[in-house]
Protein backbone atom coordinates (compact mmCIF):
# COMPACT_ATOMS: atom_id res chain seq x y z
CA UNK A 1 0.00 0.00 0.00
CA UNK A 2 2.56 2.32 0.39
CA UNK A 3 3.33 2.15 -2.98
CA UNK A 4 -0.19 2.87 -3.94
CA UNK A 5 0.18 5.91 -1.76
CA UNK A 6 3.89 7.24 -2.63
CA UNK A 7 2.25 6.91 -6.00
CA UNK A 8 -0.97 8.77 -5.23
CA UNK A 9 1.29 11.82 -3.42
CA UNK A 10 3.36 11.95 -6.69
CA UNK A 11 0.26 12.48 -8.64
CA UNK A 12 -1.33 15.17 -6.34
CA UNK A 13 2.01 16.94 -6.81
CA UNK A 14 2.42 16.66 -10.60
CA UNK A 15 -1.05 17.93 -10.94
CA UNK A 16 -0.14 21.08 -8.64
CA UNK A 17 2.83 21.57 -10.72
CA UNK A 18 0.34 21.47 -14.00
CA UNK A 19 -1.71 24.04 -12.28
CA UNK A 20 0.84 26.37 -11.66
CA UNK A 21 2.17 25.68 -15.10
CA UNK A 22 -1.22 26.77 -16.43
CA UNK A 23 -1.27 29.97 -14.21
CA UNK A 24 1.70 30.92 -15.26
CA UNK A 25 1.29 30.53 -18.99
CA UNK A 26 -2.20 32.46 -18.57
CA UNK A 27 -0.68 35.50 -16.45
CA UNK A 28 2.04 36.02 -19.18
CA UNK A 29 -0.21 35.55 -22.36
CA UNK A 30 -2.71 38.06 -20.79
CA UNK A 31 0.30 40.36 -19.20
CA UNK A 32 1.26 40.16 -23.25
CA UNK A 33 -2.11 40.90 -24.19
CA UNK A 34 -2.69 43.65 -22.04
CA UNK A 35 0.72 45.76 -22.37
CA UNK A 36 3.00 44.97 -25.59
CA UNK A 37 -0.18 43.21 -27.66
CA UNK A 38 1.53 40.20 -27.85
CA UNK A 39 -0.44 37.08 -27.35
CA UNK A 40 0.03 33.32 -26.74
CA UNK A 41 -2.11 31.68 -29.40
CA UNK A 42 -4.14 29.08 -28.39
CA UNK A 43 -3.42 29.76 -24.52
CA UNK A 44 -6.73 28.82 -23.49
CA UNK A 45 -6.34 25.09 -25.45
CA UNK A 46 -2.89 24.62 -23.50
CA UNK A 47 -4.64 25.44 -20.23
CA UNK A 48 -7.85 22.74 -20.98
CA UNK A 49 -5.31 19.92 -22.15
CA UNK A 50 -3.29 20.41 -18.77
CA UNK A 51 -6.28 20.86 -16.51
CA UNK A 52 -7.42 17.63 -17.88
CA UNK A 53 -4.75 15.83 -16.84
CA UNK A 54 -4.46 17.88 -13.61
CA UNK A 55 -7.86 16.75 -12.88
CA UNK A 56 -7.39 13.22 -13.57
CA UNK A 57 -4.25 13.16 -11.50
CA UNK A 58 -5.74 14.21 -8.28
CA UNK A 59 -7.90 11.72 -8.26
CA UNK A 60 -5.84 8.91 -6.40
CA UNK A 61 -5.09 11.37 -3.68
CA UNK A 62 -8.67 11.87 -2.79
CA UNK A 63 -9.57 8.29 -2.94
CA UNK A 64 -6.82 7.57 -0.66
CA UNK A 65 -7.97 10.03 2.14
CA UNK A 66 -11.58 9.23 1.25
CA UNK A 67 -12.54 12.52 0.12
CA UNK A 68 -15.15 11.91 -2.15
CA UNK A 69 -18.24 12.82 0.05
CA UNK A 70 -21.09 10.51 1.09
CA UNK A 71 -23.73 10.43 2.72
CA UNK A 72 -23.64 9.10 6.62
CA UNK A 73 -26.90 10.20 7.63
CA UNK A 74 -28.70 7.23 7.12
CA UNK A 75 -26.05 4.94 8.73
CA UNK A 76 -25.26 6.79 11.48
CA UNK A 77 -26.65 4.90 14.37
CA UNK A 78 -25.30 1.59 12.54
CA UNK A 79 -22.23 0.00 14.47
CA UNK A 80 -18.65 0.92 13.43
CA UNK A 81 -18.23 -2.47 11.98
CA UNK A 82 -21.51 -2.14 9.96
CA UNK A 83 -20.06 0.97 8.81
CA UNK A 84 -16.57 0.26 7.84
CA UNK A 85 -18.34 -3.14 5.77
CA UNK A 86 -20.62 -0.83 3.66
CA UNK A 87 -17.50 1.46 3.23
CA UNK A 88 -16.01 -1.38 1.97
CA UNK A 89 -18.75 -1.72 -0.32
CA UNK A 90 -18.88 1.77 -1.59
CA UNK A 91 -14.75 1.61 -2.50
CA UNK A 92 -15.65 -1.55 -4.32
CA UNK A 93 -18.16 0.20 -6.34
CA UNK A 94 -15.88 3.14 -7.24
CA UNK A 95 -13.48 0.55 -7.79
CA UNK A 96 -15.57 -0.73 -10.58
CA UNK A 97 -16.66 2.42 -12.09
CA UNK A 98 -13.13 3.59 -11.54
CA UNK A 99 -12.09 0.42 -13.60
CA UNK A 100 -15.06 0.78 -16.58
CA UNK A 101 -13.36 4.57 -16.72
CA UNK A 102 -9.62 3.69 -16.81
CA UNK A 103 -11.12 0.96 -19.88
CA UNK A 104 -12.88 3.26 -22.20
CA UNK A 105 -10.76 6.07 -21.74
CA UNK A 106 -7.74 3.89 -23.05
CA UNK A 107 -10.44 3.43 -26.22
CA UNK A 108 -11.11 6.49 -26.14
CA UNK A 109 -7.22 7.52 -26.23
CA UNK A 110 -6.58 4.61 -28.99
CA UNK A 111 -9.52 6.11 -31.01
CA UNK A 112 -7.78 9.95 -30.66
CA UNK A 113 -4.49 8.27 -31.65
CA UNK A 114 -6.00 7.04 -34.94
CA UNK A 115 -8.12 10.09 -35.87
CA UNK A 116 -5.13 12.20 -35.08
CA UNK A 117 -7.72 14.56 -33.06
CA UNK A 118 -5.90 17.72 -32.26
CA UNK A 119 -7.09 20.99 -30.81
CA UNK A 120 -8.24 23.91 -32.91
CA UNK A 121 -5.56 26.13 -33.08
CA UNK A 122 -2.48 24.31 -31.80
CA UNK A 123 -3.59 21.49 -33.28
CA UNK A 124 -2.75 19.88 -29.51
CA UNK A 125 -2.83 16.02 -29.79
CA UNK A 126 -5.40 15.23 -27.83
CA UNK A 127 -3.83 11.42 -27.18
CA UNK A 128 -1.48 12.85 -25.25
CA UNK A 129 -4.45 14.25 -22.71
CA UNK A 130 -5.35 10.69 -23.12
CA UNK A 131 -2.26 9.15 -21.89
CA UNK A 132 -2.10 11.89 -18.94
CA UNK A 133 -5.23 10.33 -18.11
CA UNK A 134 -5.18 7.11 -18.05
CA UNK A 135 -2.82 6.22 -15.66
CA UNK A 136 -3.73 7.87 -12.38
CA UNK A 137 -7.54 6.82 -12.93
CA UNK A 138 -5.97 2.98 -12.98
CA UNK A 139 -3.94 4.07 -9.80
CA UNK A 140 -7.72 5.67 -8.33
CA UNK A 141 -8.94 2.24 -9.41
CA UNK A 142 -6.24 0.18 -7.73
CA UNK A 143 -6.32 2.51 -4.23
CA UNK A 144 -10.01 1.76 -4.02
CA UNK A 145 -9.92 -2.11 -4.51
CA UNK A 146 -7.10 -2.38 -1.91
CA UNK A 147 -9.38 0.04 0.38
CA UNK A 148 -12.25 -2.56 -0.59
CA UNK A 149 -10.07 -5.66 -0.05
CA UNK A 150 -8.10 -4.77 3.01
CA UNK A 151 -9.66 -2.10 4.66
CA UNK A 152 -8.77 1.50 5.24
CA UNK A 153 -6.49 1.73 8.16
CA UNK A 154 -3.36 2.55 5.56
CA UNK A 155 -4.34 5.84 3.95
CA UNK A 156 -2.28 8.80 3.13
CA UNK A 157 -2.73 10.85 6.51
CA UNK A 158 0.19 9.83 8.55
CA UNK A 159 2.69 10.21 4.94
CA UNK A 160 1.41 13.74 3.98
CA UNK A 161 2.33 15.26 7.96
CA UNK B 1 -41.05 -0.59 -18.50
CA UNK B 2 -42.53 2.81 -18.59
CA UNK B 3 -40.76 5.93 -18.78
CA UNK B 4 -41.54 7.14 -15.80
CA UNK B 5 -41.33 3.80 -14.11
CA UNK B 6 -37.57 3.63 -15.53
CA UNK B 7 -37.11 7.29 -14.04
CA UNK B 8 -37.82 6.15 -10.68
CA UNK B 9 -35.84 2.83 -10.98
CA UNK B 10 -32.96 5.25 -11.55
CA UNK B 11 -33.45 7.58 -8.67
CA UNK B 12 -34.17 4.59 -6.34
CA UNK B 13 -30.32 3.00 -7.48
CA UNK B 14 -29.37 5.96 -6.59
CA UNK B 15 -30.77 6.75 -3.14
CA UNK B 16 -30.20 3.01 -2.13
CA UNK B 17 -26.55 3.61 -2.72
CA UNK B 18 -26.47 6.78 -1.11
CA UNK B 19 -28.16 5.33 2.12
CA UNK B 20 -26.00 2.36 2.38
CA UNK B 21 -22.76 5.07 1.94
CA UNK B 22 -21.61 4.60 -1.25
CA UNK B 23 -19.72 7.85 -2.10
CA UNK B 24 -22.53 10.24 -3.46
CA UNK B 25 -20.64 10.62 -7.23
CA UNK B 26 -20.19 6.82 -8.02
CA UNK B 27 -24.64 5.99 -6.58
CA UNK B 28 -25.04 8.68 -9.44
CA UNK B 29 -22.87 6.74 -11.97
CA UNK B 30 -23.77 3.11 -11.15
CA UNK B 31 -27.82 4.28 -11.14
CA UNK B 32 -26.75 6.36 -14.41
CA UNK B 33 -25.14 3.77 -15.67
CA UNK B 34 -27.98 0.83 -15.29
CA UNK B 35 -30.27 3.09 -16.32
CA UNK B 36 -28.94 3.85 -19.52
CA UNK B 37 -28.05 0.07 -20.58
CA UNK B 38 -31.74 -0.34 -19.44
CA UNK B 39 -32.91 2.03 -22.72
CA UNK B 40 -30.19 2.01 -24.93
CA UNK B 41 -28.05 -1.10 -24.57
CA UNK B 42 -24.40 -1.65 -23.59
CA UNK B 43 -22.92 0.15 -26.58
CA UNK B 44 -23.83 3.55 -26.78
CA UNK B 45 -22.65 3.26 -22.94
CA UNK B 46 -19.61 2.02 -23.78
CA UNK B 47 -18.33 5.27 -26.46
CA UNK B 48 -20.29 7.40 -24.69
CA UNK B 49 -18.06 6.73 -21.96
CA UNK B 50 -14.90 6.48 -24.50
CA UNK B 51 -15.00 10.25 -24.80
CA UNK B 52 -16.32 11.24 -21.38
CA UNK B 53 -13.81 11.61 -19.29
CA UNK B 54 -11.88 13.90 -22.07
CA UNK B 55 -14.89 16.25 -22.46
CA UNK B 56 -15.09 16.81 -18.65
CA UNK B 57 -11.54 17.25 -17.36
CA UNK B 58 -10.01 19.16 -20.53
CA UNK B 59 -12.16 21.59 -20.53
CA UNK B 60 -10.78 24.90 -20.74
CA UNK B 61 -14.34 26.58 -18.94
CA UNK B 62 -13.93 24.35 -16.18
CA UNK B 63 -10.69 24.97 -15.62
CA UNK B 64 -11.72 28.06 -13.50
CA UNK B 65 -13.11 25.75 -10.62
CA UNK B 66 -9.47 23.70 -9.46
CA UNK B 67 -7.93 27.11 -9.85
CA UNK B 68 -10.37 29.04 -7.37
CA UNK B 69 -9.52 25.97 -5.38
CA UNK B 70 -5.95 26.68 -5.81
CA UNK B 71 -6.32 30.40 -4.93
CA UNK B 72 -8.58 29.29 -1.67
CA UNK B 73 -5.82 27.08 -0.27
CA UNK B 74 -3.25 29.66 -1.42
CA UNK B 75 -5.04 32.13 1.44
CA UNK B 76 -5.91 29.58 3.72
CA UNK B 77 -2.61 28.54 4.18
CA UNK B 78 -0.53 32.27 3.39
CA UNK B 79 -1.53 33.82 6.84
CA UNK B 80 -3.85 36.27 5.40
CA UNK B 81 -6.77 35.10 7.97
CA UNK B 82 -4.68 36.54 10.89
CA UNK B 83 -4.81 39.90 9.99
CA UNK B 84 -7.91 40.32 8.32
CA UNK B 85 -9.70 39.48 11.90
CA UNK B 86 -7.40 41.22 13.66
CA UNK B 87 -8.24 44.66 11.47
CA UNK B 88 -12.15 43.08 11.74
CA UNK B 89 -11.73 43.21 15.74
CA UNK B 90 -10.09 46.46 16.18
CA UNK B 91 -13.26 47.73 14.08
CA UNK B 92 -15.91 46.41 16.42
CA UNK B 93 -14.69 45.85 19.68
CA UNK B 94 -16.36 48.76 21.03
CA UNK B 95 -19.60 47.09 20.34
CA UNK B 96 -21.85 44.07 22.24
CA UNK B 97 -21.07 41.18 20.32
CA UNK B 98 -18.34 42.82 18.17
CA UNK B 99 -15.68 40.15 17.86
CA UNK B 100 -18.67 37.81 16.81
CA UNK B 101 -19.40 40.52 14.33
CA UNK B 102 -15.68 40.67 13.57
CA UNK B 103 -15.71 37.25 12.79
CA UNK B 104 -18.53 37.25 10.42
CA UNK B 105 -16.81 40.40 8.61
CA UNK B 106 -13.58 38.44 7.99
CA UNK B 107 -15.31 35.38 7.00
CA UNK B 108 -16.76 37.62 4.53
CA UNK B 109 -13.25 39.61 3.40
CA UNK B 110 -11.70 36.08 3.27
CA UNK B 111 -15.14 34.96 0.64
CA UNK B 112 -13.96 37.33 -1.69
CA UNK B 113 -10.99 35.74 -2.41
CA UNK B 114 -12.09 32.13 -1.50
CA UNK B 115 -15.03 29.89 -3.39
CA UNK B 116 -15.48 27.50 -0.75
CA UNK B 117 -17.70 27.72 2.52
CA UNK B 118 -15.91 25.06 4.45
CA UNK B 119 -12.92 26.22 3.89
CA UNK B 120 -13.71 29.94 4.79
CA UNK B 121 -15.70 28.52 8.06
CA UNK B 122 -12.26 26.19 8.79
CA UNK B 123 -9.73 29.21 8.21
CA UNK B 124 -11.48 31.84 10.03
CA UNK B 125 -12.42 29.31 12.92
CA UNK B 126 -8.68 28.74 13.31
CA UNK B 127 -7.79 32.80 14.03
CA UNK B 128 -10.99 33.52 15.28
CA UNK B 129 -12.44 30.78 17.88
CA UNK B 130 -9.59 30.51 20.09
CA UNK B 131 -10.37 34.77 20.66
CA UNK B 132 -13.97 34.06 21.22
CA UNK B 133 -13.60 31.98 23.86
CA UNK B 134 -11.01 33.53 25.65
CA UNK B 135 -13.07 37.17 26.02
CA UNK B 136 -16.31 34.69 27.22
CA UNK B 137 -17.54 34.01 24.26
CA UNK B 138 -20.21 31.03 24.71
CA UNK B 139 -19.51 27.87 22.21
CA UNK B 140 -23.06 28.50 21.16
CA UNK B 141 -22.44 31.41 19.70
CA UNK B 142 -18.67 31.03 18.70
CA UNK B 143 -19.49 28.07 16.55
CA UNK B 144 -22.66 29.17 15.32
CA UNK B 145 -21.03 32.54 14.09
CA UNK B 146 -18.28 31.16 12.43
CA UNK B 147 -20.43 28.22 10.89
CA UNK B 148 -23.01 30.39 9.35
CA UNK B 149 -20.05 32.77 8.23
CA UNK B 150 -18.41 30.55 6.59
CA UNK B 151 -21.36 30.26 3.80
CA UNK B 152 -20.40 33.77 3.18
CA UNK B 153 -17.85 31.90 1.38
CA UNK B 154 -19.94 31.14 -1.73
CA UNK B 155 -22.63 33.95 -1.62
CA UNK B 156 -19.52 36.14 -1.86
CA UNK B 157 -18.00 35.41 -5.09
CA UNK B 158 -15.43 33.87 -6.21
CA UNK B 159 -18.22 30.79 -5.62
CA UNK B 160 -17.73 27.31 -7.12
CA UNK B 161 -21.32 26.54 -6.63
CA UNK B 162 -22.21 29.47 -8.82
CA UNK B 163 -19.53 28.82 -11.46
CA UNK B 164 -21.14 25.22 -11.75
CA UNK B 165 -24.50 26.51 -12.21
CA UNK B 166 -23.01 28.71 -15.02
CA UNK B 167 -21.17 26.24 -16.83
CA UNK B 168 -24.61 23.79 -16.46
CA UNK B 169 -26.94 26.60 -17.54
CA UNK B 170 -24.51 28.07 -20.23
CA UNK B 171 -24.73 31.58 -18.25
CA UNK B 172 -21.71 34.33 -17.83
CA UNK B 173 -19.93 33.77 -14.59
CA UNK B 174 -18.85 37.43 -14.32
CA UNK B 175 -22.52 38.62 -14.63
CA UNK B 176 -23.50 35.82 -11.87
CA UNK B 177 -20.82 36.75 -9.78
CA UNK B 178 -21.98 40.41 -10.41
CA UNK B 179 -25.00 39.70 -9.21
CA UNK B 180 -24.23 37.67 -6.11
CA UNK B 181 -22.32 40.81 -4.59
CA UNK B 182 -24.73 42.62 -3.24
CA UNK B 183 -26.89 39.62 -1.82
CA UNK B 184 -23.44 38.53 -0.18
CA UNK B 185 -23.12 41.68 1.10
CA UNK B 186 -26.94 41.80 2.62
CA UNK B 187 -25.78 38.26 3.71
CA UNK B 188 -22.68 39.56 6.15
CA UNK B 189 -25.39 42.67 7.22
CA UNK B 190 -28.02 40.25 8.16
CA UNK B 191 -25.74 37.87 10.23
CA UNK B 192 -24.26 40.97 12.27
CA UNK B 193 -27.49 41.97 12.66
CA UNK B 194 -28.70 38.28 14.01
CA UNK B 195 -25.68 38.69 16.48
CA UNK B 196 -26.73 42.05 17.84
CA UNK B 197 -29.87 41.12 18.38
CA UNK B 198 -29.09 37.63 19.78
CA UNK B 199 -26.44 38.69 22.29
CA UNK B 200 -29.45 41.61 23.66
CA UNK B 201 -32.76 38.67 23.95
CA UNK B 202 -30.60 35.87 25.23
CA UNK B 203 -28.32 37.33 27.93
CA UNK B 204 -24.55 35.42 29.06
CA UNK B 205 -23.50 34.52 25.22
CA UNK B 206 -21.31 37.23 24.90
CA UNK B 207 -19.32 39.46 27.38
CA UNK B 208 -20.79 42.69 28.53
CA UNK B 209 -17.44 44.59 27.83
CA UNK B 210 -14.81 44.00 25.03
CA UNK B 211 -11.72 45.71 24.46
CA UNK B 212 -10.64 45.20 21.13
CA UNK B 213 -6.85 46.39 19.54
CA UNK B 214 -6.74 49.78 18.55
CA UNK B 215 -6.93 50.97 14.53
CA UNK B 216 -3.66 51.43 13.79
CA UNK B 217 -1.82 51.84 10.41
CA UNK B 218 -0.24 48.22 11.03
CA UNK B 219 -3.64 46.66 11.74
CA UNK B 220 -5.19 48.74 8.49
CA UNK B 221 -2.25 47.32 6.46
CA UNK B 222 -3.35 43.52 6.95
CA UNK B 223 -6.23 43.83 4.68
CA UNK B 224 -3.94 44.97 2.03
CA UNK B 225 -3.11 41.79 0.26
CA UNK B 226 -6.95 40.65 0.15
CA UNK B 227 -8.36 43.84 -1.33
CA UNK B 228 -5.72 44.00 -3.86
CA UNK B 229 -6.41 40.83 -4.68
CA UNK B 230 -9.77 41.26 -4.85
CA UNK B 231 -9.22 44.23 -6.85
CA UNK B 232 -7.15 42.93 -9.08
CA UNK B 233 -8.79 40.14 -10.02
CA UNK B 234 -12.74 41.25 -10.26
CA UNK B 235 -10.93 44.37 -11.81
CA UNK B 236 -9.65 42.60 -14.32
CA UNK B 237 -12.70 40.88 -14.95
CA UNK B 238 -15.18 43.68 -14.99
CA UNK B 239 -12.39 45.73 -16.64
CA UNK B 240 -12.81 43.41 -19.75
CA UNK B 241 -8.61 42.55 -18.90
CA UNK B 242 -9.67 39.26 -19.09
CA UNK B 243 -12.29 36.24 -18.49
CA UNK B 244 -13.34 34.72 -15.42
CA UNK B 245 -11.08 31.54 -16.29
CA UNK B 246 -7.85 34.12 -16.29
CA UNK B 247 -9.07 35.95 -13.47
CA UNK B 248 -8.38 32.72 -11.84
CA UNK B 249 -5.32 32.47 -12.47
CA UNK B 250 -4.27 35.81 -12.27
CA UNK B 251 -6.13 35.17 -8.01
CA UNK B 252 -3.79 32.20 -7.77
CA UNK B 253 -1.04 33.71 -8.64
CA UNK B 254 -1.46 36.73 -6.68
CA UNK B 255 -2.63 35.03 -3.51
CA UNK B 256 0.83 33.34 -3.79
CA UNK B 257 2.51 36.05 -4.01
CA UNK B 258 1.26 37.67 -1.12
CA UNK B 259 1.92 34.33 0.89
CA UNK B 260 5.14 34.73 -0.03
CA UNK B 261 6.00 38.12 0.80
CA UNK B 262 4.34 37.13 4.24
CA UNK B 263 7.26 34.82 4.27
CA UNK B 264 4.23 32.29 5.16
CA UNK B 265 4.43 29.38 2.05
CA UNK B 266 7.28 27.11 1.99
CA UNK B 267 7.60 24.10 -0.44
CA UNK B 268 5.95 21.67 2.54
CA UNK B 269 2.81 24.52 2.76
CA UNK B 270 3.11 24.74 -1.16
CA UNK B 271 2.50 20.44 -1.21
CA UNK B 272 -0.45 21.19 1.51
CA UNK B 273 -2.05 23.04 -0.93
CA UNK B 274 -1.40 20.57 -3.76
CA UNK B 275 -3.15 17.82 -1.67
CA UNK B 276 -6.09 19.72 -0.44
CA UNK B 277 -6.74 21.22 -3.98
CA UNK B 278 -6.71 17.59 -4.95
CA UNK B 279 -8.84 16.58 -2.57
CA UNK B 280 -11.80 19.39 -2.93
CA UNK B 281 -11.52 19.14 -6.61
CA UNK B 282 -11.01 15.79 -7.57
CA UNK B 283 -14.19 15.37 -5.36
CA UNK B 284 -15.84 17.73 -7.76
CA UNK B 285 -15.10 16.24 -11.16
CA UNK B 286 -15.99 12.95 -9.83
CA UNK B 287 -19.56 14.29 -9.31
CA UNK B 288 -19.46 15.96 -12.34
CA UNK B 289 -18.78 12.59 -13.98
CA UNK B 290 -21.75 10.90 -12.19
CA UNK B 291 -24.27 13.20 -12.58
CA UNK B 292 -23.69 13.40 -16.17
CA UNK B 293 -24.25 9.78 -16.92
CA UNK B 294 -27.35 10.35 -14.55
CA UNK B 295 -28.47 13.16 -16.36
CA UNK B 296 -28.02 11.20 -19.57
CA UNK B 297 -30.32 8.29 -18.80
CA UNK B 298 -32.80 10.44 -17.05
CA UNK B 299 -32.58 12.31 -20.52
CA UNK B 300 -33.19 9.31 -22.46
CA UNK B 301 -36.78 8.82 -20.31
CA UNK B 302 -37.73 11.68 -21.81
CA UNK B 303 -39.53 12.74 -18.36
CA UNK B 304 -37.57 15.77 -17.43
CA UNK B 305 -38.52 17.40 -20.81
CA UNK B 306 -41.78 16.46 -20.06
CA UNK B 307 -42.12 17.91 -16.70
CA UNK B 308 -41.26 20.73 -18.10
CA UNK B 309 -44.63 21.04 -20.34
CA UNK B 310 -46.59 19.93 -17.53
CA UNK B 311 -45.13 22.15 -14.44
CA UNK B 312 -45.85 25.10 -17.49
CA UNK B 313 -49.81 23.03 -18.34
CA UNK B 314 -50.32 23.59 -14.37
CA UNK B 315 -50.58 27.72 -14.65
CA UNK B 316 -49.37 28.26 -11.01
CA UNK B 317 -47.59 31.29 -10.06
CA UNK B 318 -44.07 31.46 -11.79
CA UNK B 319 -42.67 32.41 -8.06
CA UNK B 320 -44.63 29.74 -6.26
CA UNK B 321 -42.76 27.22 -8.63
CA UNK B 322 -39.36 28.84 -7.51
CA UNK B 323 -40.79 28.80 -3.97
CA UNK B 324 -41.39 25.22 -4.01
CA UNK B 325 -38.44 24.11 -5.71
CA UNK B 326 -36.68 26.56 -3.19
CA UNK B 327 -38.14 24.13 -0.53
CA UNK B 328 -36.91 21.10 -1.99
CA UNK B 329 -33.60 21.95 -2.14
CA UNK B 330 -33.78 22.45 1.64
CA UNK B 331 -34.92 19.76 2.24
CA UNK B 332 -32.71 17.70 -0.10
CA UNK B 333 -29.80 20.12 1.32
CA UNK B 334 -30.08 18.33 4.64
CA UNK B 335 -28.69 14.96 3.46
CA UNK B 336 -26.88 15.79 0.46
CA UNK B 337 -24.25 18.36 -0.52
CA UNK B 338 -24.46 21.35 -2.49
CA UNK B 339 -22.40 20.41 -5.30
CA UNK B 340 -24.00 16.83 -5.98
CA UNK B 341 -27.72 18.52 -5.84
CA UNK B 342 -27.04 21.75 -8.11
CA UNK B 343 -25.51 19.08 -10.88
CA UNK B 344 -28.49 16.32 -10.31
CA UNK B 345 -31.24 18.73 -10.44
CA UNK B 346 -30.70 22.02 -12.20
CA UNK B 347 -30.58 20.00 -15.78
CA UNK B 348 -33.91 19.33 -14.71
CA UNK B 349 -35.49 22.57 -13.02
CA UNK B 350 -33.58 24.95 -15.27
CA UNK B 351 -35.65 24.00 -18.23
CA UNK B 352 -38.33 24.06 -16.06
CA UNK B 353 -37.93 27.47 -14.96
CA UNK B 354 -36.94 29.39 -18.20
CA UNK B 355 -40.11 27.92 -19.45
CA UNK B 356 -42.59 30.32 -17.14
CA UNK B 357 -43.07 33.77 -17.64
CA UNK B 358 -41.44 35.98 -14.85
CA UNK B 359 -42.04 39.21 -16.74
CA UNK B 360 -38.50 39.63 -16.84
CA UNK B 361 -35.32 39.23 -20.17
CA UNK B 362 -34.79 35.28 -20.29
CA UNK B 363 -31.12 36.18 -19.22
CA UNK B 364 -31.81 37.98 -16.55
CA UNK B 365 -34.37 34.70 -14.70
CA UNK B 366 -31.24 32.48 -15.29
CA UNK B 367 -29.08 35.34 -13.49
CA UNK B 368 -32.06 35.30 -11.19
CA UNK B 369 -32.48 32.17 -10.26
CA UNK B 370 -28.51 31.41 -9.89
CA UNK B 371 -28.65 33.37 -7.20
CA UNK B 372 -31.96 32.05 -5.21
CA UNK B 373 -30.25 28.25 -5.95
CA UNK B 374 -27.07 29.73 -4.00
CA UNK B 375 -28.93 31.61 -1.36
CA UNK B 376 -31.08 27.51 -0.69
CA UNK B 377 -27.78 25.42 -1.05
CA UNK B 378 -26.25 27.80 2.38
CA UNK B 379 -29.23 26.19 4.12
CA UNK B 380 -28.19 22.78 4.40
CA UNK B 381 -24.64 23.56 4.88
CA UNK B 382 -26.08 24.38 8.31
CA UNK B 383 -29.07 22.61 9.07
CA UNK B 384 -29.15 19.26 10.61
CA UNK B 385 -28.52 16.08 10.24
CA UNK B 386 -25.40 17.28 8.07
CA UNK B 387 -24.64 20.84 7.95
CA UNK B 388 -21.03 20.34 6.92
CA UNK B 389 -20.00 23.57 8.19
CA UNK B 390 -21.50 22.99 11.62
CA UNK B 391 -19.59 19.81 11.47
CA UNK B 392 -16.27 21.47 10.94
CA UNK B 393 -16.56 23.93 13.09
CA UNK B 394 -17.37 21.97 16.01
CA UNK B 395 -14.79 19.57 15.33
CA UNK B 396 -12.67 22.63 16.05
CA UNK B 397 -13.55 23.57 19.26
CA UNK B 398 -12.71 21.08 22.14
CA UNK B 399 -15.38 20.84 24.50
CA UNK B 400 -18.67 21.98 22.10
CA UNK B 401 -21.31 19.93 22.07
CA UNK B 402 -22.67 19.27 18.54
CA UNK B 403 -26.15 20.62 19.79
CA UNK B 404 -25.38 23.65 21.43
CA UNK B 405 -23.64 24.32 18.02
CA UNK B 406 -26.76 23.85 16.18
CA UNK B 407 -28.65 25.90 18.84
CA UNK B 408 -26.23 28.36 17.76
CA UNK B 409 -26.94 28.61 14.18
CA UNK B 410 -30.59 29.38 14.68
CA UNK B 411 -30.30 33.01 14.57
CA UNK B 412 -28.24 32.65 11.08
CA UNK B 413 -31.29 30.55 9.85
CA UNK B 414 -33.72 32.94 10.60
CA UNK B 415 -31.16 35.95 8.98
CA UNK B 416 -31.02 33.16 6.29
CA UNK B 417 -34.75 32.92 5.63
CA UNK B 418 -35.37 36.57 5.57
CA UNK B 419 -32.86 37.47 3.33
CA UNK B 420 -33.91 34.23 0.95
CA UNK B 421 -37.51 35.62 0.73
CA UNK B 422 -36.53 39.12 0.22
CA UNK B 423 -34.51 38.34 -2.93
CA UNK B 424 -37.17 35.82 -4.00
CA UNK B 425 -39.53 38.76 -4.18
CA UNK B 426 -37.31 41.32 -5.39
CA UNK B 427 -35.41 40.25 -7.84
CA UNK B 428 -33.58 43.88 -8.94
CA UNK B 429 -31.71 43.83 -5.66
CA UNK B 430 -29.91 40.67 -7.13
CA UNK B 431 -29.84 42.15 -11.16
CA UNK B 432 -28.82 45.80 -10.83
CA UNK B 433 -25.65 45.62 -10.81
CA UNK B 434 -25.28 43.27 -13.46
CA UNK B 435 -27.02 45.94 -15.10
CA UNK B 436 -23.99 47.96 -15.00
CA UNK B 437 -21.55 46.01 -16.07
CA UNK B 438 -23.45 45.25 -19.49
Amino acid sequence: MTLLSRLAKVCAVLAGVLLTVITLITCASLIGRNTIGWTLVGDFELSGSAAGAAVALFMPWCQLERGNIMVDFFTARASVATQEKLDRFGALLLALAMGLMTWRTTVGGLNAWASKAGSMMLGFPEWLVYVGMVPPLLLTTLIALAQAVRGFEFGGTELAQ
Amino acid sequence: MTPVMLTLLIFAIMLALMAARAPIAISMFVAGAVGYVLQAGWMPLASFLNTQAFARFASYDLSVIPLFILMGNFATQGGISRALFGFASSIMSRFKGGLAMAAVMACAAFGAICGSSVATAATITQVALPEMRRLGYSGRLATGTLAAGGTLGILIPPSVPLVIYAILTEQNIAKLFAAAMVPGIIAMLGYMVAIAIYVRLVPGHAPEHEEGPPITLQSLSGIVPIAAIFVIVFGGIYGGLFTPTEGAAVGAASTFIAALVKREIDWAKFKLCFYSTAESSAMIFLIFLGADLMNSALALTQVPAQMAGIVQGWGLPPLAVVGAIMLFYVVLGSVMDELSMILLTIPIFFPMIMGLDFGMPKESVAIWFGIMVLMTVGFGMLAPPVGLNVYVVNGMAKGVPIAESYRGVVPFLISDTLRTLLLLFFPPISLWLVGYIG
